[in-house]
């Protein structure tokens, strides 16, 4: 593994379009090539360096030469990792995790305490035709913002005649986050012990809430689980445009899609979204300047939810904010729950509202 | 210097809301998740920093079942040499039990130390004794909530000991000793997994704690009961706009705030 | 003879207040209540005792635990063994109690937070006083630290002034010495004297979140403190730590953010003028001690207050 690496960043040319397309560069200490190029030389690197990368895939998506530098900085990272130092805030993160599955550590026995929000049973996975299983993750099972996610998209699924069902106190982190901290040995067992429920179980189809969660199951948990794996709004859409869902109330707002970096250019789910937010009786979609493949990152991911990096600088999500206000919108609209959580302080600052999809297709419901 | 430093397997309580069974028989921890004692977190932590410094060797010890061996493997990834479990089974309340139980086992197996290291107390049962006894009967110097060693010589170490309100002191020990260590002593570095799993490739010894004398217990659980409930809280309830205005009022109210 | 022995705490000549909660549950054993103390022109009311006992060994001889078990030797050849010996729950307090049980095969319950004398049974909190035990013990005097604050209603006046009496000190012992007394870093602000504490805990979860309480503090004036968590950390400075290992606090008002309220907390500002709590578990011990909670997201409170207080 690490040999395979070092040819990767080996090939390097130093061309430089992974800082090109940096969030971070520009505005922090943070040099996507200058890592690469003291990988490449074995050089040493400020610790302070790679905890800026907020794993956008925008280096990797660009680079040339396949070096895929956002991996360089996992591999920077995990030496940090194996070394035992970190910034606290990361590393009290990470054994939360590993004692109760969730970076927050609040009590697993509490996962499922979302559910008591709806007035109807959800069912253990298991107990469904389909095997199709929410995954519900973390945040979106203990962050009283983020709760109603869940929730939202359990009703939209219920009204559309969606069956589903979740694995409850059985699910563990998704470890998305976790890998991308350099963790590669806590992912590791936050991976085994979810295909290991997700085996018992004959789990079919896997929806994710959050697009990071998505994409670990997707592309990281292994080719072999046979499960496939898709975001809530890639069922959503095609339920609203069969008429499956009906959306029968109206939202007259001036709403701009802020694209996920994990939804959007790590996974091409670009559409869906859209689609369903032009579904949506009255509301007036908006498009950032910056959106779709080149839409600017929030800066909530790569283990950046957990800690604050220490470079004072004009946050992206407030430069996003700034642009929406250009745009003339009244919601910013997002489908990550990441985004949702960087982009409302600053937001709320400007008089906006941000509201995850599902939110907005409640109101409608 | 050989450091023996003692850690412990500990019940995640923190986030848990704790159920009493029967009539008050048990606390029931079955669904808790468990995790190494804070506590001791810090004195490996601690130890490993003054061998890492002075050379000699630590060796972690855990009192505790089977699943005990995660804390030592623990240790281990922090840099301790071994990793020593005394089986015992089921819990040991009485920490003078606990503490029998280590002066024979030290004794009997002859396990060298120049410094025994606890936790000030551990999160589960919060006695905060262990070290004290172990201390009074192995016939060593003792001192329990150290926040500092200034410095390791050959036959004393002197470190600080907290005190209430802010205060400390110093004291100066002779060596062999016991030092009980309190939180906040250092920064605890971070072990990972891939740590864990090589440590796992270092032979832990697992000794049953029948075959060393225990001492009888001298305390007892009688029954387990919930904490008495007091007044209360008057409880501000309603949108947040208007709770944050009541909570504004209940300041200005009290002079604190115009 | 049947007595409770109460090893008082007397640091810098200063009898220390939790004492009170030591000779509270020596009357309320029903024994005869003799008061240990060191050397010293220091303050004790002495009707609240049956008999005091001066060992004239300086305060720092007589702090250290292994020298207390020389003490204790001398006091047992004098009057006999006592039924119960009683120490402070604090940091010297439980040091001595621990290493006098280890010395003498005593019994040893520390923390004790209520006696039931129908059971004969001591309360010892357990998991941060989400349960407790009822313990028994045998075998010899009970060794017992006692939580401060549990037992002072009961440390009554008696009629008469205690018996006073003097008593040899042991020879220091030199395996361990006392060397000096280390302030803390000074820091420009007490919070001790504040009027009011905006103090923070666990809860806020993550560092980056203490700039904002720092700014809520600020609009509010309010000074920042903090739980033993956040100072571990290293998230706020020891000097602006609340608890039994940090300050002992009495502001007018006491906002708890975060806090859930382990007993070590609580023992450093239960006697705020009003407590504040603000906790997303409505079962937190805090809110047994708050006058006013509420139950919510310490975040939004934060953002909501700052927002209404600017305005």
């Amino acid at each position: 593994m690490a040999e395979q690496s070092a040819t990767r960043v080996l090939t390097c040319i130093q061309c430089g379009k992974c800082t090109g397309s940096c969030p971070e560069s520009g505005k922090t200490p943070f040099n996507v090539r200058m890592l690469v190029r003291k990988k490449q030389f074995q050089s040493v690197v400020d610790e302070a360096l790679p905890w800026y990368c907020t794993s956008c895939g925008a280096c990797t998506i660009r680079c040339p030469r396949d070096v895929k530098p956002s991996e360089v900085i996992i591999e920077l990272r995990s030496k940090l990792v194996e070394d035992g130092d970190i910034p606290v805030a990361i590393q009290k993160a990470l054994e939360n995790t590993f004692v109760q599955k969730n970076p927050w550590g609040r009590s697993r026995n509490k996962r499922a305490d979302w559910v008591q929000k709806l007035d109807f049973e959800v069912p253990h996975v298991s107990e469904t035709q389909s095997k199709r299983l929410l995954f519900v993750c973390c945040i979106q099972a203990y962050d009283p913002r983020c709760m109603v996610i869940p929730v939202n998209v359990a009703r939209l699924f219920q009204a559309g005649g969606m069956e589903f069902g979740i694995l409850g106190e059985e699910e563990a982190c998704c470890g998305n986050e976790i890998r991308r901290i350099g963790e590669s040995g806590l992912f590791e067992e936050l991976q085994e012990e979810n295909l290991a429920a997700f085996q018992e179980y004959g789990v079919k189809e896997i929806v994710a809430l959050s697009p990071h969660c998505m994409n670990v199951l997707k592309k990281e948990y292994g080719d072999n689980t046979g499960i496939k794996v898709s975001h809530y709004t890639e069922l959503l859409a095609p339920m609203i445009k069969s008429g499956a869902l009906s959306l029968p109330g109206s939202f007259e707002k001036k709403v701009i899609y802020h694209d996920p970096c994990f939804l959007g250019k790590q996974n091409n789910v670009f559409d869906e979204p859209r689609d369903m937010l032009k579904a949506v009786p009255g509301l007036e979609l908006l498009e950032f300047s910056r959106s779709r493949e080149v839409s600017l990152c929030c800066e909530g991911g790569g283990g950046r939810m957990f800690f604050e990096v220490e470079a004072t600088y004009q946050r992206n999500a407030e430069v996003r904010v700034l642009d929406a206000v250009e745009k003339g919108a009244e919601i910013i609209a997002t489908a990550c729950p990441f985004c949702v959580m960087t982009l409302e302080d600053p937001a709320t600052e400007k008089g906006l509202v941000v509201k995850e999809l599902s939110e907005i297709l409640t109101e409608v419901l | 210097m050989n450091i023996l430093v003692f850690t412990k397997r500990v019940a995640a309580t923190q986030e848990e809301e704790l159920r009493i069974t029967g009539e008050g028989q048990a606390v029931d921890l079955s669904k808790v998740p468990f995790k190494v004692n804070d506590w001791d977190n810090y004195s490996v932590e601690e130890a490993v920093r003054i061998v890492e410094k002075q050379g000699g060797a630590v060796t972690a010890i855990s009192i505790g079942d089977a699943e005990s061996d995660e804390v030592l493997r623990r240790a281990i990834a922090m840099g301790a040499k071994d990793g020593f479990l005394i089986d015992s089974g089921q819990v040991l309340h009485d920490p003078f039990a606990r503490s029998e139980l280590i002066r024979s086992f030290i004794d009997k197996e002859k396990v060298p130390f120049d410094i025994i290291f606890t936790g000030v107390q551990s999160e589960d049962d919060q006695f905060g004794a262990v070290g004290g006894i172990l201390g009074a009967i192995m016939g060593l110097p003792y001192s329990s909530m150290v926040v500092g060693i200034d410095s390791v010589e050959k036959d004393h170490v002197v470190v600080r000991r907290e005190l209430e309100g802010g205060l400390q002191e110093r004291v100066k020990i002779a060596t062999p000793c016991v030092l009980s260590i309190q939180s906040g002593i250092n920064e605890p570095r971070y072990v990972s997994i891939m740590g864990i799993r090589k440590a796992s490739k270092v032979e832990r010894k697992v000794f049953k704690a029948a075959d060393y004398a225990a001492g009888t217990a001298k305390i007892e659980v009688v029954k387990w009961v919930y904490p008495a409930k007091k007044g209360g809280a008057t409880m501000l309830a309603g949108e947040l706009a208007d709770v944050c205005g009541q909570l504004l009022g209940i300041l200005k109210e009290k002079g604190v705030c115009q | 003879m049947s007595y409770a022995l109460i090893v008082s705490e007397v640091r810098r000549g200063v009898f220390e207040e939790r004492n009170l909660d030591s000779i509270g549950l020596g009357a309320l054993l029903g024994k005869e209540t003799v008061l240990l103390a060191p050397d010293g022109a220091y303050e004790i009311n002495e009707k609240l005792v049956d008999t005091v006992v001066k060992v004239k060994s300086a305060e720092d001889v007589y702090l250290n635990p292994m020298n207390m078990g020389k003490i204790l030797e001398q006091v047992f050849g004098a009057r006999g063994k006592p039924d119960y010996i009683l120490f402070t729950q604090s940091s010297s307090g439980t040091e001595a109690a621990a290493y006098t049980a280890g010395l003498y095969g005593f019994p040893v319950i520390t923390d004790v937070s209520a006696y039931d004398k129908e059971a004969g049974v001591f309360l010892k909190s357990y998991y941060s006083d989400k349960v407790f035990g009822q313990f028994k013990a045998s075998g010899g005097p009970a060794v017992l630290t006692v939580r401060s604050g549990s037992f002072r209603e009961f440390a009554g006046e008696k009629a008469a002034a205690a018996k006073a009496e003097t008593m040899e000190g042991a020879p220091a012992v030199d395996s361990r010495t006392f060397v000096e007394y280390v302030e803390e870093e000074k820091s420009d602000i007490d919070i001790t004297k504040a009027e009011f504490l905006l103090s923070i805990g666990r809860g806020i979860g993550n560092q980056d979140e203490v700039a904002s309480y720092e700014e809520l503090a600020g609009v509010l004036r309010a000074v920042l403190s903090g739980s033993r968590p956040v100072i571990d950390k290293l998230w706020l400075p020891k000097a602006r730590q609340v608890g039994t290992s940090g300050k002992t606090v009495k502001p007018k008002v006491y906002l708890a953010m975060g806090i859930s309220g382990a007993f070590q907390h609580i023992a450093g500002m239960k006697d705020s003028d009003c407590i504040i709590a603000v906790n997303k578990d409505a079962e937190a011990p805090i809110f047994q001690y708050a006058h006013y909670g509420i139950i919510g997201d310490i975040h939004k409170v934060r953002d909501k207050l700052k927002e209404i207080a600017k305005a």
